[in-house]
């Protein structure tokens, strides 16, 4: 069976690159989706300590209950964000985070 | 036999997983993008399946592969993004964030290698191939001390022992029911608000 060691870091190194996608990347629109993984990647982990957790062969569910909500609160967050990114595509005519300016100016 | 291909799914699944994520940071156009992460997801579901979490995988396809990926290359089509003359930020800051990844997924693989029993993990290919080194047996740890060594083995599913759905469902709407009803709020008032942001102002 493969070790729940490998679990994590699969779930740290998805993380990782949703990271570093958030940080470099300059379309908001991807900088979201890299968002989206790192919520994804944290539910691998989440059901992994779940499995650790079981005893006699059920797991614990308490994790993965959590992992659920995770999901529907990142549906209910693209939504939201979606629509954040359309209102300032109206205003500024551009998806760049190098666009939004204005404090700066 | 099947614990040794069950590991080999995983780490198919599991480097696809990664190739394609990181697709989604290097691709130049966004609809390639949301094509990446649509993989992505999709062999994450993969790894939810092997650890026997059938429900999260199904909510995995039909919630980030069906829904958040359409509404995602969607609002792409919609804006029609050109793809980036330089879809990277200045080199500076592309350094900065692959240090600050790097530096957390270092972190977090030390971290996950510092459990107990870490690195008892088998080659899943050499044990396909030989009998004789099989999968050392789970040591015993302290009750409530987590072993980072191979997951318990599940009892098997049934009508009668176990369903993964039914106990998930049973947890959910026993020890939390509030904050699911809580959360059925949350995804209304995101909805709403949705709406609210997305219509046009009228000037009058």
């Amino acid at each position: 069976m493969t070790p729940l060691a490998h679990y994590l870091i699969l779930s740290g190194i998805l993380f990782s690159i949703g990271l570093a996608g958030v940080l470099i990347r300059k379309n908001i629109i991807v900088v979201f989706m890299c968002l989206e993984m790192m919520l994804s990647a944290a539910n691998i982990s989440l059901v992994a300590f779940s499995r650790a957790q079981g005893t006699e062969g059920v797991p614990v569910y308490d994790p993965q209950v959590l992992s659920l909500f995770v999901v529907a609160v990142a549906a209910a967050e693209v939504a939201i964000g979606l629509a954040l990114i359309v209102a300032m595509f109206r205003a500024r005519k551009s998806v760049e985070s190098t666009a939004i300016t204005t404090l700066k100016d | 036999m099947e614990a040794a291909i069950s590991s080999i799914l995983f780490y198919l699944f599991a480097t696809i997983a990664v190739l394609s994520a990181f697709g989604v940071v290097a691709a130049r156009n966004p609809v390639n993008s949301a094509m990446c992460m649509a993989v992505s997801f999709a062999s994450t579901a993969a790894v939810l399946f092997c650890m026997g979490a059938q429900f999260l995988g199904i909510v995995q396809i039909i919630v980030y592969a069906g829904a958040i990926l359409v509404l995602f290359l969607f609002v792409v089509m919609m804006l029609d993004v050109k793809s980036e003359e330089r879809s990277l930020s200045s080199l500076p800051r592309a350094i900065m964030g692959v240090v600050i990844a790097g530096i957390f997924a270092g972190m977090v693989t030390k971290a996950a290698l510092l459990l107990p029993d870490a690195t008892a993990g088998t080659c899943p290919v050499k044990a396909l191939f030989c009998s004789d080194c099989k999968a050392p047996a789970a040591t015993e740890t302290a009750k409530g001390e987590l072993s980072g060594g191979a997951l318990p083995a599940l009892a098997p599913e049934g009508e009668e022992e176990r369903s993964d759905v039914k106990s998930l469902g049973a947890t959910l709407f026993s020890q939390y029911n509030i904050p699911f009803v809580i959360l059925s709020f949350a995804l209304l008032s995101g909805t709403v608000g949705a709406v609210a942001l997305g219509r046009k102002v009228r000037k009058d």
